[in-house]
C-alpha cells in the first residue's frame, strides 16, 4: 500500500487509498461520502444489491481506525444515504464500540434526526473551522481558510497512446481546497477536468498516485 | 354447421372487392377453422392480415349463429404487433370486414400510445378484437383479474414473429403464451413471419417444443415469388469517393431523379441520426421538395408519425426518409420505389424493405442500394446475389433469459399472485426455458422474495412476498407501480423527452447525447434546428433556432452485423477483384482504382490469404487483420487474439472492428511473426481463452445493462411523468462491479457473460472462421501509411479495451504523456 502526504499550512495530511485523509497534528481521520444505508435503501425498494457490500464499508472503516489510530473521526457529509433503515443499527453498535470522538459535517443526504446523532454522542455541525481548515460537505472557497470537502465524488480520466483511457477515483486539490473521493462502496464517481494549478491524486488499487 | 358456409362468406367478400383469395389465404382459413395452430410464412403486402382476420371472424359467426340478437361480450381475439405504428392498419382491415359483413364485433387498440382514459374504459369492457404490443400484453398480465379477461379468448395472432424471435421481447411473448394456454385451453395460436432461415424453429419457439399446441399445428407458406430488382447506385468518379463514412451524402444528387420519377419513394437509413441528416440535406439542396417530403423514425412523436403514414397512403408525399420504423407491416400502395442508404446488414431486412414497394403481389419491387463509402460497393453486388439466391439469415432465439423470467414472475405476483408449482411447468414448456433446472427455479424464487439466497438478519428487502398458502404476491403498492413502469423498458437506453420551453412534445432522445450539450448549443432533431436551454425533470427544454448546426443526435442502436451467408457472399465478391474484368460485377469494376491503390500499398487478398497490415500513425501502432467474417466474429476474434498476445508480454490494446476486419491498436508494436510462430489463431483452448478474454473487456458489462433494467435491479424512473426518483437511481455499471466483487455466482450476473457468448461472439462461427484461417496463408504487410481497406476500421471510435499491464505502469505512462 502507498499513501501520499501533503503539507498544507504546515499541517500533514496523509491521503489513504481507501479515500480517507489522516490529519497528523490533530490525530483526526477525515472521511467523506460514506453513504451508509444506501444498499439497504435499495433493497427496501426491491433492488437486490448484495448485502456483503455493506460489510465492506465497515471493514474498511475498521482497517483505517487500526492503521491510523486516530483520536477523532470527522465525516464530511453524506454519512447516511437515506431515511432510517436497519443499517443505522449496525452503525450504532459500531460507533458504541469505537473509542474515538465522532463529528459529522452535515451533507445533503444527512436527513436523519439530529437527536439520533446526539444520542450516539456524535457532534453534528453544518460546517467546521478547525485550525487553518474549513471543513464542509460542498466545496467552498473562503478567505483565510483551506477548504476540505466532499460531495462531488471526484474521478479523473487519463489518456494514453493508442486511444487508451482510464477512469480513477481521486483526491482533487487546487490552491484553496482539497476534495475527497467517496469512501463508501456502491457510490459511483464524477469526472473532473484537471486545469492549470490543480493537483490530482488518483487511487489505483492499493496506491495513491500523484498524476 | 358445415364449413362451406363461412368459406363462401369470405369468398363473396373478396369477389366484391374484385380480388381472388390466394391459395395461402384459403389454406390458412381452412386450417384455422379445423382448429389448428400454425405459422404463416408470408411477406408484407401479401394480404396476410386477411388470411387471419377472416377465419377469426368466420369462427365467431359459426360459434354464435344468433349473434345479431345475442352478441357475447369480452375479448375474443388478440393480435400482437411488435410495432405500434402498425396497429392502425391492422385495425382498419379488421373493421373493413366487420362493417361489410355487418357484425356487432368491436375492435380496440392498446399500446403505449393509448390514453389512460381509453385504457380504463377497456378495463371495464374489453373490445372483442384487441390489437396490442408484447409490452402491453405483459401489462395486461400485470393487472388484477386478467384470468377473466382472457377466459373466452379464442385466438392469438403474433404478427411479424420473425422480428420478435431473436429478441427478449420474443421471450416475453413465449412466457405470455405459456400462461394463456392454461387460461384458455381452446385458444388457437398463430404466428406470421417473413422468410427467415430457421422458419421451422420459429414455429417451435412460438408454440413450445414438444407441446400439444405444436403437434396440432401447421406451417403455411405463401410462396409468392415476388420479384425484387436491386439497382446499385455506382459513383461516377470513384477516385474522389470517400474511403470511409456512413452518411452517403456524396451521392445525394443521384437520389433526386429517382424521387422525381416515382409516385412515392421510401428512403431507408440505418440510424435515426442518419435519417435526420438526410432529411435536412435533401431539403437544403432541393427546397422545392418542402411539403412533399417527410421523416419517420421511432423517436418522433406519435401524432407526427401517424400523420406521415396517412400522408403516404393519400399520395401526398413524394418521399419519406425513414428508419426501421417503417420496415414492417403497413401497406403503402403508392410506394413505387425504395432506396437503401448504406449496408442493410442483413438480406432478410433488405428484402423486406424492398417489399415496401410495388405492393401488389404480382408487381416487381425495386430497391436502389446507395453505398456510403467505397468498400461498401463490394457489399452492393454481394447483396444483389444474396437477393437472387434468397440467402436470408436465421434469427437465433434466446435461451434461459433469466432477466425476462424475473420480470415475468414479478408481473404475475403483481396481478393475481402465483403458485410456483403451477407456473414452473408452464415456464419449462417454453423454448427459452426448456433447460431450466429445479435449482435455478428455486434460486429465482429466492431472488425475487429475499433478494438473496439466504435470509439475513436486519434485511429489509421487499418485493415479492409469500402468503400462508404458498402463493407469491406483491402487496406493496410502490413495488407494483415501479414494476409496471419497468415492463415497457425491455429495449433501449435512458431517454429524455424533448419539449419546447413553452410546451409541446417533440420526441425523445438518448440521455447520452443530451449530456454532451451545453445550454445554447444547437442541434438537429425531428427535422428542426433546436437550441438546447436546459434539462428539467427528465426533459430537455429547447427552442427553435435559425442557426446552422452539424450536431445530430446519435442512437446507439445503429450497429448491426452481417450474417454468415452474407459474409461469405461478400468475401467471394471481394476475391473477384483478382479476376479478369469480364467476370466482375459493375461495382467491383468501378472499384478498380481503389483496388489498384490497395495493391500498391499492400495487397488485395484472395481466398487463400489472410492479410495482416501494420503501420504507425500518431494514434499509435495499428495492427489490422482482414478475415471478412462480419462484425461479431471479428469482435470475438479480436478479443481472443488480443488476449493471447497479451499473454506473451504486458501490453494494452484498444480494439476496433467492422464487417471486413479488426484492429489491435497499441502504444507498443506487436511482433506479427510471434503471432504466426506461436500459432495464436489455433482453435485449441478456444472456449477457455475466449472466456478469459471476456473478463478483460467491457462486453459482458454492457450486456449486463439491459439485464439489470429488465430484471428490475435498476430503476429508470418515470420519464413520462417527469419523476426522477433520484434516490433510487444507480448505474448498472456500479451494480455490475458490486456483483463481481460480492456475488459472482448470481445467475443474472452470469447471464451477462453467457449472452455475450451466445449472441455476441457466436462461438460456432468463430471456430469455423479460425479453421478457415488455418488453411490460409498468412501474409503480413508492413505498410507506410493507412491503406484503403484499413480506413473504415482505424477511424472507428467505438472501441473495446484490453490490458495485461499493471495499472500503476499504465498510469505512469499516461502521466508522463501529460508532462510533455
Amino acid at each position: 500500500m502507498t499513501t501520499q502526504t501533503l503539507i498544507i499550512a504546515g499541517q500533514h495530511l496523509e491521503l489513504h487509498p481507501s479515500g480517507a485523509v489522516f490529519w497528523k497534528e490533530e490525530s483526526a481521520l477525515l472521511i467523506s461520502d460514506l453513504h451508509l444505508g444506501k444498499i439497504t435503501h435499495f433493497r427496501k425498494f426491491g433492488s437486490p444489491v448484495p448485502q456483503k457490500a455493506i460489510d465492506q464499508n465497515f471493514e474498511v472503516l475498521e482497517q483505517n481506525l487500526n492503521y491510523f489510530m486516530p483520536e477523532k473521526v470527522c465525516f464530511l457529509g453524506d454519512l447516511f444515504h437515506s431515511s432510517m433503515n436497519s443499517e443505522w443499527h449496525r452503525f450504532e453498535s459500531w460507533v458504541k464500540k469505537s473509542q474515538v470522538e465522532f463529528i459529522l459535517v452535515a451533507g445533503n443526504h444527512d436527513i436523519i434526526s439530529p437527536l439520533k446523532y446526539e444520542a450516539l454522542g456524535i457532534d453534528l455541525v453544518p460546517e467546521l473551522t478547525w485550525g487553518p481548515f474549513l471543513l464542509t460537505h460542498y466545496p467552498e472557497e473562503r478567505q483565510g481558510y483551506f477548504n476540505l470537502s466532499g460531495h462531488i465524488h471526484p474521478a479523473v480520466r487519463l489518456r494514453g497512446h493508442g486511444r487508451q483511457s482510464l477512469r480513477l477515483p481521486c483526491f482533487f486539490k487546487n490552491k484553496h481546497q482539497l476534495i475527497l473521493p467517496a469512501f463508501g462502496t456502491f457510490t459511483g464517481s464524477h469526472i473532473l477536468e484537471k486545469c492549470e494549478g490543480d493537483e490530482v491524486y488518483a487511487i489505483a488499487e492499493a496506491s495513491v498516485i500523484k498524476i | 354447421m358445415n364449413s362451406e358456409t363461412p368459406f363462401s362468406i369470405a369468398e363473396d367478400w373478396f369477389q366484391k372487392q374484385g380480388w381472388t383469395p390466394f391459395p395461402f389465404q384459403k389454406k390458412t382459413w381452412q386450417a384455422y377453422l379445423d382448429g389448428k395452430n400454425g405459422l404463416l410464412n408470408a411477406p408484407t403486402g401479401s394480404g396476410k392480415t386477411y388470411a387471419l382476420w377472416f377465419p377469426i371472424v368466420l369462427d365467431y359467426i359459426r360459434e354464435n349463429p344468433n349473434y345479431k340478437k345475442k352478441h357475447p361480450k369480452g375479448l375474443k381475439a388478440v393480435w400482437i404487433t411488435p410495432l405500434r405504428a402498425l396497429s392502425q392498419e391492422i385495425r382498419q382491415s379488421a373493421e373493413r370486414i366487420i362493417e361489410d359483413l355487418d357484425l356487432p364485433l368491436t375492435v380496440g387498440i392498446r399500446t403505449g400510445d393509448t390514453s389512460t382514459k381509453e385504457r380504463n374504459a377497456q378495463r371495464k369492457s374489453m373490445p372483442n378484437l384487441l390489437i396490442t404490443t408484447p409490452e402491453s400484453m405483459q401489462l395486461l398480465l400485470a393487472s388484477k383479474g386478467y384470468h377473466k379477461t382472457f377466459r373466452d379468448c379464442r385466438a392469438i395472432v403474433v404478427d411479424e414473429w420473425h422480428e420478435l424471435l431473436g429478441t427478449k421481447r420474443g421471450v416475453q411473448m413465449e412466457l405470455a403464451l405459456s400462461r394463456l394456454k392454461s387460461l384458455s385451453p381452446h385458444m388457437r395460436i398463430w404466428g406470421i413471419s417473413a422468410t427467415i432461415g430457421n422458419l421451422e424453429q420459429a414455429r417451435q419457439v412460438l408454440l413450445g417444443p414438444e407441446s400439444a399446441a405444436y403437434r396440432n399445428s401447421v406451417m403455411i407458406r405463401a410462396s409468392l415469388n415476388k420479384k425484387i430488382r436491386v439497382i446499385s447506385i455506382i459513383p461516377e468518379e470513384i477516385e474522389t469517393f470517400p474511403w470511409r463514412g456512413h452518411l452517403g451524402l456524396r451521392l445525394l444528387d443521384r437520389v433526386i431523379p429517382i424521387i422525381q420519377n416515382s409516385k412515392t419513394t421510401l428512403i431507408f437509413t440505418n440510424t435515426r441520426s442518419q435519417c435526420e441528416i438526410w432529411y435536412q440535406k435533401i431539403l437544403e439542396r432541393y427546397p422545392e421538395l418542402a411539403g412533399e417530403m417527410a421523416m419517420h423514425h421511432g423517436s418522433i412523436n406519435k401524432d407526427t408519425r401517424i400523420w406521415v403514414e396517412e400522408a403516404i397512403r393519400n399520395e401526398e408525399l413524394k418521399a419519406v426518409v425513414c428508419t426501421s420504423s417503417l420496415d414492417l407491416g403497413v401497406d403503402f400502395a403508392p410506394v413505387e420505389t425504395v432506396i437503401q442508404i448504406g449496408g442493410p446488414k442483413g438480406v432478410a431486412r433488405f428484402m423486406q424493405r424492398a417489399g415496401r414497394s410495388g405492393h401488389r403481389p404480382e408487381k416487381e419491387s425495386v430497391i436502389y442500394f446507395l453505398p456510403t463509402h467505397a468498400i461498401e460497393l463490394v457489399e452492393a453486388s454481394a447483396l444483389e446475389q444474396a437477393v437472387a439466391k434468397n440467402a436470408v439469415e436465421d434469427r437465433i432465439p434466446y435461451l434461459s433469459s433469466f432477466d425476462v423470467l424475473v420480470q415475468y414472475l414479478t408481473t404475475l405476483a403483481v396481478s393475481e399472485g402465483f403458485y410456483p408449482s403451477e407456473i414452473f411447468g408452464e415456464v419449462k414448456s417454453t423454448f427459452c426455458f426448456q433447460g431450466i433446472t429445479e435449482d435455478q427455479w428455486r434460486w429465482l424464487l429466492n431472488f425475487i422474495v429475499m433478494g438473496s439466497q439466504s435470509l439475513q438478519s436486519y434485511d429489509e428487502y421487499k418485493k415479492v412476498e409469500v402468503e400462508a398458502d404458498g402463493r407469491l404476491v406483491v402487496n406493496n403498492r410502490g413495488v407494483a407501480m415501479r414494476h409496471r413502469f419497468q415492463i415497457g423498458t425491455i429495449v433501449g437506453d435512458a431517454h429524455l423527452t424533448v419539449r419546447y420551453q413553452k410546451g409541446g412534445y417533440i420526441g425523445s432522445i438518448e440521455e447520452y447525447f443530451i449530456s454532451k450539450l451545453t445550454p445554447g448549443d444547437v442541434f438537429t432533431f425531428a427535422g428542426r434546428n433546436l437550441e438546447f436551454i436546459r434539462i428539467k425533470e427528465m426533459q430537455a427544454l429547447v427552442r427553435n433556432s435559425s442557426k446552422k448546426t452539424n450536431k445530430v443526435p446519435s442512437w446507439m442502436g445503429g450497429r448491426l452485423t452481417l450474417s454468415a451467408q452474407m459474409s461469405q457472399l461478400l468475401r467471394e465478391e471481394l476475391y473477384s477483384a483478382n479476376l479478369p474484368t469480364a467476370k466482375q460485377s459493375d461495382a467491383i469494376q468501378c472499384l478498380a482504382p481503389i483496388f489498384r491503390r490497395q495493391e500498391e500499398e499492400s495487397l488485395v487478398p484472395g481466398p487463400d490469404t489472410l492479410l495482416i497490415e501494420t503501420f504507425k500513425t500518431r494514434d499509435g501502432f495499428h495492427h489490422i487483420f482482414y478475415p471478412f467474417e462480419g462484425r461479431f466474429v471479428h469482435e470475438a476474434m479480436g478479443s481472443l487474439l488480443g488476449f493471447r498476445v497479451s499473454l506473451l508480454s504486458p501490453i494494452t490494446f484498444s480494439l476496433a472492428f467492422n464487417d471486413y476486419g479488426f484492429e489491435l491498436l497499441s502504444d507498443q508494436e506487436i511482433d506479427i511473426q510471434a503471432i504466426i510462430d506461436n500459432d495464436l489463431f489455433t482453435t485449441s483452448y478456444l472456449l477457455e481463452d475466449l472466456q478469459k478474454s471476456l473478463n478483460s473487456t467491457e462486453m459482458a458489462r454492457r450486456k449486463f445493462r439491459d439485464i439489470a433494467v429488465i430484471s428490475g435491479m435498476v430503476f429508470t424512473g418515470y420519464p413520462e411523468k417527469g419523476v426522477k426518483m433520484k434516490h433510487l437511481q444507480s448505474s448498472s455499471q456500479l451494480l455490475f462491479e458490486v456483483f463481481k466483487d460480492y456475488e459472482p455466482d448470481n445467475l443474472l450476473y452470469l447471464q451477462a457473460y453467457r449472452e455475450t457468448f451466445e449472441h455476441q461472439l457466436e462461438e460456432g462461427r468463430l471456430r469455423m472462421a479460425l479453421e478457415r484461417i488455418s488453411r490460409q496463408e498468412i501474409v503480413w504487410k508492413a505498410c507506410n501509411k493507412p491503406t484503403p481497406f484499413s480506413f473504415p476500421i482505424i477511424t472507428d471510435r467505438l472501441r473495446e479495451k484490453m490490458s495485461s499491464e499493471k495499472l500503476a505502469d499504465r498510469i505512469k505512462k499516461m502521466t508522463a504523456l501529460l508532462m510533455k
